[in-house]
């Protein structure tokens, strides 16, 4: 039997969780370099069309792991399901994506089958035939590569973000769908879930935010905020800000960026009017890409920008408000 | 001689009576057991040892913030119903001060598996000895954070509910206690929840920030050394390990190659460059 | 707006009985607590029948781990470690032993060597230690000695017994936790414990907030010299190898300041590449424009101490003040229910700049009285006040005493001081006279209007440091590798009498020094409109390092700086 890796694509009430496409992705990369054979599994109850939609990607196969039992999720009926899976087709690397749900299992599984998960990992690298992951530690001040001590099956999951779900490749054809059916007893199913639902949160959880328009003391006033605001508004993304705005009361205390505020590491971050006192870098410097506007060109926010623009945020805020505005009106 | 015969098989009925309702009272009880670690200080600054494979220790350590929050948490489902907190921890000597803390706040009693080969321990020979230690003891709810602020693998908590055969739930930000067993409050991400109902004994691990932290008294900390806290050797849960399943090859320093960009040229011009690295490099548009 | 810290009114506090507290947990508190043992478990051993308990001794320690809040050089005077614990040197912490000393004169671009070390100056057989480190040695001693340590936990106040018990300290009140900015109770409100003890000992270090009131209340400082300080500010810096050996030692004067300021630099080598440098100014120097964490950037800079740091990273910064005002400034130390010791008193050597050694050997002292209190049950001015007696038949007198007049002599500025200091060495520290005075620093403090605009000499060391990020730092930078942490949600502690006088007087007549003095960025003009001059006083509390500048140099005296919710402050680790 080839050597497999086991993607397991993740749906969440009949819809596919758009960050399993990074997982492909990823597995795609590793299948390349390691010559191994990619498939894929989606488990949950009448998800052939799922499995399908992950089989326009290129794989070679795709279970579907059906039973009843699997909707809604519990994590006793998912880890039950996959160790039937993994012992009947013997993967010998599994990857999922890092996902709330995924966390809630994947140990459980893994301990049970005897193995262990390396978890949150933002890549890989082959050293030699090892195959070594590498994670972040210490809230990302260090990064760790780690291997595994044991046999296969291996569990690894990957961070949000850390591949790039558009770049996922298409196959030629699309690939074999198998549907694997799983009984589930009586018993196995301890808890008992019931309709998920959203809140209105107290306070904003700017972790979660994949762009973030920032504002420091170069915003000058209060009133000024509102320009930011509708950056932010037209790139669909939140609003933060250094500590002096905060601490003036210009926004709340939630939406802090900083040593002593929140650490965020968005996709895009885009820092109107900072200077980059290290307390304030501490907060974002994890960001994928940093833009930075300020009227200082020694600012030290521009050491650790992508793209800087050395003018005043008053004038080229509005334009980009507009280019960003057409540019996603025509997108 | 009727009268004295009344009279006993009244005080029957009210020893019968009590007895069941302190049964009952004590079913009501939660023996809450919470997991909770010692980590590096947040902003501490952090060098690697010279086999760069681990740092060095000579930091300022603090709890776990996710563990923090558990504690309070079975602190207040202990005020609630009665019943008692024991907390756990493994490190060399320097972690007993998180116990110390957590006996100061309220908890009954501390178990210390003490000894700093137990920092090097991966999650699932952690959850191993940990349930090596616990073993005999009659649990209703075990709580850990998360996830540890310094390896963040979120799994010991999980890990420790098969090893023990209880069901879990993670990232919980509210618990109730219901006729059978407990109603939990998960976290979801994009700002979705969802209630789960589950049987006891079961295993919690705790989101961040969902209370507010009691302080310890001076009464507390006073109180806090009489209270027991047993210690553990390596040697006792040794044979519940064997080896990690999995190793840190090498830690290093993530480094950032940033070649920043300037742009230039008018506002207009700027911005309509600016679009183009969202829209191509940034991939937010 | 601004809502300054104070005890809540009107609330229940919950009370816990004490024979001894001690306020602070630094070289002074420790060695006190430490003595106070040794001296119990002597008496209990050849006592059965009558033990004296510890169960009811504390030291309140306001850090949230014992050592957190000391800084300092630092270079240890052995000689009372020694008698506290005979064989230290096998267990206590230490850098180095002081391999070298050399103390220089520099000029803007080159050094001249003193051919002699000043005899104040020399070292041989002290220690390089680092203070953060020696105190946590000592702290574990006393815990293991059995003496409660509760860190965390400032003293806010002292109780006093009121007129009918003859105003004696009955004891200290804790800080209120869990209070919001507004002083509101949070939902996790602890009241500040009311402990009533029969000793009070005040170890709080430089400029204690419980030793500024009590003297005040009391007058403890009439007929004393006023105590003058200087502002320290400390980097540590781990550097190449074989720049500097462990155990040298190095002292500085002259640049980057004129004759008219007094201060100077220490740079010492201590083990692992580690090299503790940091600039002492005095707190009275006449421009209000003068910033001490500048001045450090500045002496960074000369060619001598950059060629010593190239290459190297900077890991650690931290500012303290220090008193001055020796012998003549120590205020009355020992009275109804209360003795105070270490820094709070000023037992420090300016001449040697030296005051760990006397720290401890005045807790030390303290120790044998309070001992003596517990002893007879008698804790009023008739047995405390033997402890101000102690003192004057101890080797801290014979030792401060010969440099009685040493700061005050640099009055009128370096010159006619190092002669004046000459001149007191031959004479037992008399000079011409027995007393020197001395005046409050912030009296020299002169208005703009009376200085040249452009700072004159002075002027590299007016206004924040702008750093080059590698060698030099601007404030925000430096104050980040302090590890400060506060409560954010809390009132401001630095509490301000008045504030129209920030932004109506002093803005227009000495530019706001706060913004200069403080080296942690706590004070700041932020505009405001609605202002008569356009700005108004801001602050960032949750900055402050707790060294005590603002409570000692602000010119008009309106700012008391009061301990923040415990376990706040900096993290001083390896300091």
């Amino acid at each position: 039997m080839p050597d497999t890796i086991l993607v397991v694509a993740e749906q969440r009430e009949g819809k596919l969780n758009r960050v399993s496409w990074e997982t492909v992705t990823a597995g795609q990369a590793l299948a390349s370099q390691t010559g191994w054979t990619l498939e894929a599994a989606v488990v949950g109850s009448g998800i052939s069309g799922i499995a399908s939609e992950v089989a326009s990607r290129k794989a070679a196969k795709v279970y579907a792991v059906e039973s009843p039992k699997l909707e809604p999720y519990t994590p006793d009926a998912f880890a039950f399901a996959l160790k039937q899976l993994i012992e009947s087709k013997q993967p010998k690397l599994v990857l999922m994506p890092h996902t709330y749900q995924v966390r809630d299992f994947v140990p459980k599984l893994a301990t049970a089958m005897g193995r262990t998960v390396i978890s949150d990992c933002v890549g890989y690298k082959k050293e030699g035939d090892k195959l070594v992951f590498t994670r972040q530690m210490f809230q990302g001040k260090l990064a760790a590569d780690v291997s595994f001590g044991c046999e296969p099956p291996w569990f690894v999951t990957f961070q949000n973000g850390a591949f790039r779900g558009d770049k996922v490749e298409t196959g030629a054809a699309a690939a074999r769908v198998e549907t694997v059916n799983v009984e589930i007893g009586d018993g196995v199913i301890r808890n008992r879930p019931q309709e998920v639902f959203k809140e209105a949160k107290q306070a904003v959880d700017l972790t979660q935010a994949e762009i973030i328009v920032s504002v420091g003391r170069g915003i000058k006033e209060q009133k000024n905020i509102e320009l930011a605001r509708q950056l932010a508004e037209a790139l669909g993304g939140e609003i933060a800000a250094s500590r002096p705005i905060c601490d003036s009361g210009w926004l709340p205390m939630d939406r802090q960026i900083g040593s002593s505020g929140q650490t965020v590491a968005p996709k895009l971050y885009l820092a109107l009017g900072i200077s980059g006192a290290i307390q304030h870098i501490v907060g974002m410097k994890g960001a994928r890409t940093i833009i930075a506007v300020n009227k200082d060109s020694e600012a030290p926010i521009f050491e650790i920008a992508d793209y800087a623009v050395v003018g005043n945020l008053f004038d080229i805020v509005p334009p980009l408000i507009e280019e960003v505005r057409k540019a996603k009106a025509t997108g | 001689m009727k009268q004295s015969g009344r009279h006993n098989s009244w005080l029957l009925w009210v020893a019968l009576v009590a007895a069941i309702l302190t049964r009952s009272y004590r079913e009501n009880e939660l023996k809450i057991l919470v997991c909770m670690k010692q980590v590096p200080q947040k902003d501490a600054p952090l060098k690697l040892n010279e086999t760069a494979n681990w740092i060095r220790e000579d930091v300022s350590y603090e709890v776990n913030e996710p563990d923090a929050y558990a504690l309070e948490e079975a602190l207040r489902q202990k005020e609630k119903h009665g019943g008692e907190v024991a907390v756990i921890t493994s490190g060399p000597a320097r972690a007993q001060q998180v116990l110390r803390e957590a006996l100061a706040k309220g908890a009954d009693r501390a178990i210390h598996l003490e000894d700093s080969a137990f920092v090097g321990l991966d999650a699932l020979s952690t959850a191993r000895v940990f349930a090596a230690a616990i073993k005999g003891e009659q649990f209703d709810l075990i709580f850990t954070g998360l996830q540890s602020d310094d390896f963040g693998f979120a799994q010991t908590g999980v890990i420790l509910a098969e090893l023990l055969g209880w069901p879990h739930a993670t990232i919980i930000m509210q618990i109730e206690k219901t006729e059978t067993g407990i109603r939990v409050k998960r976290e979801l991400e994009a700002g979705y929840f969802q209630y789960v109902d589950m049987p006891l004994p079961a295993v919690l691990t705790i989101q961040s920030g969902i209370n507010k932290l009691r302080y310890a008294t001076l009464i507390g900390i006073k109180q806090a050394k009489n209270k027991p806290l047993r210690k553990v050797a390596l040697a006792e849960v040794q044979p519940a390990i064997s080896g990690n399943l999995q190793k840190i090859e090498r830690l290093y320093v993530p480094q950032k190659t940033k070649n920043t960009e300037f742009l230039e040229g008018s506002a207009g011009e700027v911005a309509k460059k600016l679009v183009d690295k969202l829209r191509n490099e940034a991939r937010v548009i | 707006m601004l809502v300054f810290r104070k005890p809540l009114e009107g609330i229940e506090r919950p009370q816990m009985p004490a024979d001894v507290i001690i306020v602070g947990g630094g070289a002074a508190g420790m060695a006190c607590a430490l003595r106070l043992s040794q001296l119990i478990d002597a008496y209990n051993a050849n006592n059965p029948d009558s033990q004296l308990s510890k169960e009811n001794i504390y030291v309140l320690e306001k850090a949230r781990e014992i050592g957190q809040h000391c800084l300092s050089g630092a270079l240890l005077d052995p000689r009372s470690i020694r008698e506290l614990i005979p064989d230290f040197e096998k267990e206590a912490p230490i850098e180095a032993t002081v391999s070298k000393e050399a103390v220089y004169f520099l000029t803007v671009k080159s050094k001249l060597k003193f051919p002699v070390t000043p005899p104040p100056l020399r070292d041989h057989g002290n220690y390089v230690i680092s203070l953060n480190r020696f105190v946590k040695w000592l702290g574990e001693k006393v815990e293991a000695a059995g003496i409660t340590v509760f860190t965390g936990f400032a003293g806010s106040e002292l109780l006093y017994g009121g007129a009918a018990n003859g105003n004696r300290v009955m004891g200290v009140r804790t800080d209120d936790k869990g209070v919001d900015k507004h002083n509101e109770k949070k939902s996790n409100f602890e009241p500040g414990y009311d402990l009533k003890a029969k000793v009070i000992i005040l170890a709080e270090g430089s400029r204690g907030s419980l030793t500024k009131q009590l003297i005040l209340r009391f007058k403890l400082d009439a007929d004393r010299n006023p105590q003058t300080y200087g502002q320290g500010v400390k980097e540590l810096w781990e550097v190449p190898a074989g720049r500097i050996a462990p155990g040298e030692v190095i002292y500085t004067m002259g640049w980057p300041l004129t004759s008219r300021e007094y201060g100077g630099a220490w740079i010492y080598g201590g083990k692992d590449n580690i090299v503790s440098l940091g600039f002492v100014t005095a707190l009275e120097y006449a421009d209000p424009r003068i910033d001490p964490q500048h001045v450090l950037q500045e002496f960074k800079k000369h060619p001598f101490v950059s060629a010593l740091l190239k290459g190297g990273k900077m890991v650690r910064y931290g500012a303290k003040s220090m008193p001055y005002g020796g012998w003549w400034s120590l205020p009355s130390l020992g009275g109804d229910g209360w003795m105070i010791v270490g820094d709070s008193a000023g037992f420090l050597n300016s001449a040697r700049l030296k005051g760990i050694h006397l720290a401890i050997k005045s807790g030390m002292l303290a120790a044998e009285t309070a001992f003596e209190a517990l002893k007879s049950g008698d804790s009023s001015a008739a047995t405390l006040g033997q402890f101000q007696r102690n003192v004057e038949s101890s080797w801290i007198k014979d030792e401060l005493w010969k440099v009685r007049n040493f700061h005050q002599a640099f009055t009128h500025g370096l010159w006619p001081g190092l002669l004046h200091a000459g001149l007191q060495q031959f004479t037992g520290g008399r000079g011409i006279r027995n007393r020197y005075p001395s005046a409050p620093g912030y009296t020299h403090m002169k208005k703009l209007a009376e200085l040249p605009a452009d700072g004159g000499a002075e002027a590299p060391l007016l206004g924040p440091a702008k750093g080059d990020a590698r060698l030099t730092f601007d404030k925000l930078t430096d104050l980040y590798h302090s590890g400060t942490k506060h409560e954010e949600d809390q009132p401001a502690h630095l509490v301000i009498q008045n504030t129209d006088v920030c932004n109506s007087r002093c803005i227009k007549e000495f530019g706001s020094p706060c913004q200069n003095f403080c080296p942690a960025n706590v004070y700041e003009m932020v505009d405001d409109t609605t202002e008569p001059n356009g700005k108004r006083i801001s602050l960032n509390p949750s900055n402050c390092v707790h060294c005590k500048a603002c409570d000692i140099a602000d010119p008009y005296q309106i700012i008391t700086w009061v301990p923040p919710e415990g376990g706040g402050g900096p993290n001083y680790d390896g300091m």
